[in-house]
């Protein structure tokens, strides 16, 4: 068997994967009847459409044809990924000055074009923009600095 | 006459000098962001939402709404002059938009792009405004059954209009169905799928996922696309189109409008269906000589027009059922639960004073975009002139503020980041994400809905057939699957959409 189609292969596998992952999570949920659903009823049914749509995806990508796909850029995506988690870390403890700081520099560093000194105007630009917005114009309630 | 007295009321709300202000910095930013490549009215609406909190519900509704129709003239600026689409609505206003710059009519083609918009965004609200009222009160009379039919029938229709493959776009809508139920369920009190995580108690943020998937996940991917842009600088030159011109588009315009109304009306469609469907339709009927993809004005007008009626009217089904038919218009839902407004159409009759505020809001803003984007067009250009390197780093860092303020929960953004990636990796598989957000945003009013349903029928799935409002909605699903799957039309649609 050859994968004809790889983009409707792994899209298949993907959803049987969250299909499962529901299928697993489920189990324990009561059903109920149709007439009295219980908390299990719907995600249940959801699931089992879903495996059986990535079963199809799958089935049929190895039928049909379908274009191949393009390289994955894992490095960006990652650390993209991972600055956005960061901030998430940092803004309780560090405060907005801090993790926007990181935040910026490290997604700047993520493209091709990265200039340290270009990217030091942005952060800063950036904190003093939100800062006075955010904290002052709006009053949200967001620490400046880190909290001690 | 209802309506004008109704509309009185709504301009008395939207002419107040707090609510001018709003529906200007609305479709100021939204003619900024339309013009910025890489950032959309999604992602804008999912930043200012904690800002919205702030205002009167009729204020953050008005500004929100004012970044959606504004993005679609911002639009048409870029995809004219730098051959790139400012919105995905404007792709097709870069075929004959960008060569008519190349020949030196940039200004008119800028024009009449302004002039059609401002034409179909009148008409459009107009439109909202005869129709809406006798809609919801057919809604009013909707039961559990029928709601549930009609959200089947809303996602089918959103499936079947989406780019792509078919399958990929259902098994989007049913992981996004899926993902909507992740928390605690209203009826039991179960927790669901949060993976012994407390973050999850209440549920995936909404604003946190598609800020990952339409801000993050999309910078990631242009990102790695080589940006060859070709600015045509030189003089824009005179803006307002000849009278031959105005003469020659006037038909494109009034076809754009009425095709881009109607498909702006169906879940799924909205702005950039109808850009679509305008110009395809162009090609056909407009009278010769054609010199469609080679700077015939018309293929700038029509699906301009097309796009801001298709942009007004996809209020329509948000307003009058509580239903969104795109991604923005599930973030104003977003919007009006958190001032505690339930969606549906109870809000006419409830709040008066913000629908119909929200409807003349809509002439104002057109009015202030003629403005802004006529006499201004030098200062959008310049704008055009800042580099993305500079631009996505300030939109992650929005996304995150923004993501952060609305509950001052830290896990919100780790939501954000698996989703980010998440998002990646379904663009780079072909798979739509606007299906998995709007299914999202009905999973747990679908289970509620099919809940309630089956309580009164004992059980008996029937009941979907025989309420007869009911059956209609789910005859009209399966005839639009069936006719999808019909080998002919997919060719067509395949053609249609991919042009």
């Amino acid at each position: 068997m050859r994968i004809r189609a790889p983009r409707d292969f792994w899209s298949g596998v993907m959803f049987c994967g969250f299909a499962a992952v529901a299928i697993l999570t489920a189990r324990g949920y009561t059903l109920g009847t149709a007439g009295k659903m219980g908390p299990g009823y719907f995600p249940l049914l959801l699931a089992v459409l879903l495996a059986a749509l990535g079963a199809t995806l799958i089935a049929r990508s190895v039928v049909l044809s379908g274009e191949s796909i393009s390289r994955f850029h894992v490095l960006p995506l990652a650390v993209i990924a991972a600055a956005v988690c960061l901030f998430g870390v940092l803004i309780e403890p560090l405060g907005l000055v801090v993790s926007l700081a990181a935040l910026t520099l490290i997604s700047a560093w993520a493209g091709a074009q990265f200039r340290l000194a270009e990217a030091l105007a942005l952060a800063a630009a950036l904190i003093v923009f939100s800062v006075g917005v955010f904290v002052y114009a709006l009053g949200l309630p967001l620490n400046i600095w880190p909290s001690l | 006459m209802d309506v004008i007295s109704n509309l009185g009321l709504g301009f008395g709300v939207a002419l107040t000098i707090q609510n001018t202000a709003y529906c200007f910095i609305g479709v100021l930013l939204g003619t900024i962001i339309g013009v910025l490549p890489g950032i959309g009215p999604v992602t804008t609406v999912a930043m200012l939402l904690p800002i919205s909190f702030t205002l009167q519900p009729e204020s953050a509704l008005i500004l929100l709404a004012g970044i959606y129709y504004g993005a679609q003239y911002g639009g048409s600026t870029t995809a004219i002059l730098v051959n790139i689409p400012g919105e995905a609505s404007s792709v097709v206003t870069t075929i004959d938009g960008h060569q008519m710059a190349r020949q030196g009519r940039a200004g008119p083609a800028l024009g009449i792009a302004a002039l059609a918009s401002f034409f179909a965004g009148c008409a459009a609200t107009l439109l909202i405004a005869l129709a809406a009222p006798p809609l919801a009160t057919i809604a009013l009379q909707f039961g559990p059954a029928e709601y549930f039919s009609l959200m089947v029938c809303g996602l089918i229709a959103a499936v079947v209009l989406a780019r792509g493959s078919l399958l990929k776009a259902v098994a989007m809508v049913v992981l996004g169905l899926l993902l909507g139920l992740v928390g605690t369920d209203v009826n039991s009190g179960a927790r669901r799928f949060n993976f012994g995580m407390t973050g999850l108690a209440d549920g995936i943020e909404f604003v946190a996922l598609s800020m990952a998937i339409y801000g993050i996940a999309e910078i990631v991917y242009n990102l790695e696309k080589q940006q060859t842009a070709s600015i045509v600088t030189g003089a824009v030159g005179r803006v307002w189109p000849s009278v031959t011109d105005l003469k020659r588009c006037a038909g494109s315009i009034l076809r754009g409008t009425a095709l881009g109304a109607i498909l702006g009306v169906l879940p799924g469609g909205g702005a950039l269906l109808a850009s679509f469907a305008a110009y395809t339709l162009e090609k056909k009927v407009a009278t010769p000589p054609r010199q469609f993809g080679s700077g015939d004005m018309r293929g700038v007008a029509a699906p301009e027009a097309a796009n801001n009626a298709g942009a007004q009217t996809s209020f329509i089904p948000m307003l009058t059922l509580g239903i969104p038919g795109n991604p923005t218009m599930a973030m104003l839902i977003g919007a009006l639960m958190i001032h505690g407004i339930a969606p549906g159409p109870r809000v006419m009759t409830d709040r008066p004073g913000l629908f119909w505020g929200l409807i003349a809001s809509m002439w104002l803003g057109n009015l202030m975009l003629v403005v802004l984007n006529l006499p201004m067009i030098g200062l959008w250009v310049r704008l055009l002139r800042v580099p993305y390197r500079l631009l996505y780093p300030a939109i992650i860092a929005f996304c995150c503020v923004g993501a952060y303020t609305i509950n001052n929960k830290p896990f919100d953004l780790f939501v954000m980041g698996f989703f980010a990636i998440f998002g990646y990796v379904a663009l780079k598989l072909d798979c739509e994400p606007a299906p998995l957000i709007l299914g999202f945003v009905l999973g747990p009013m679908m289970e509620e809905n099919l809940r309630r349903a089956l309580l009164i029928s004992r059980g008996d799935p029937m009941v979907f057939l025989q309420e007869p409002i009911s059956l209609a909605f789910l005859v009209a699903a399966a005839a639009l699957l069936i006719v999808i799957a019909a080998p002919a039309v997919r060719l067509k649609r395949a053609e249609a959409l991919n042009e």
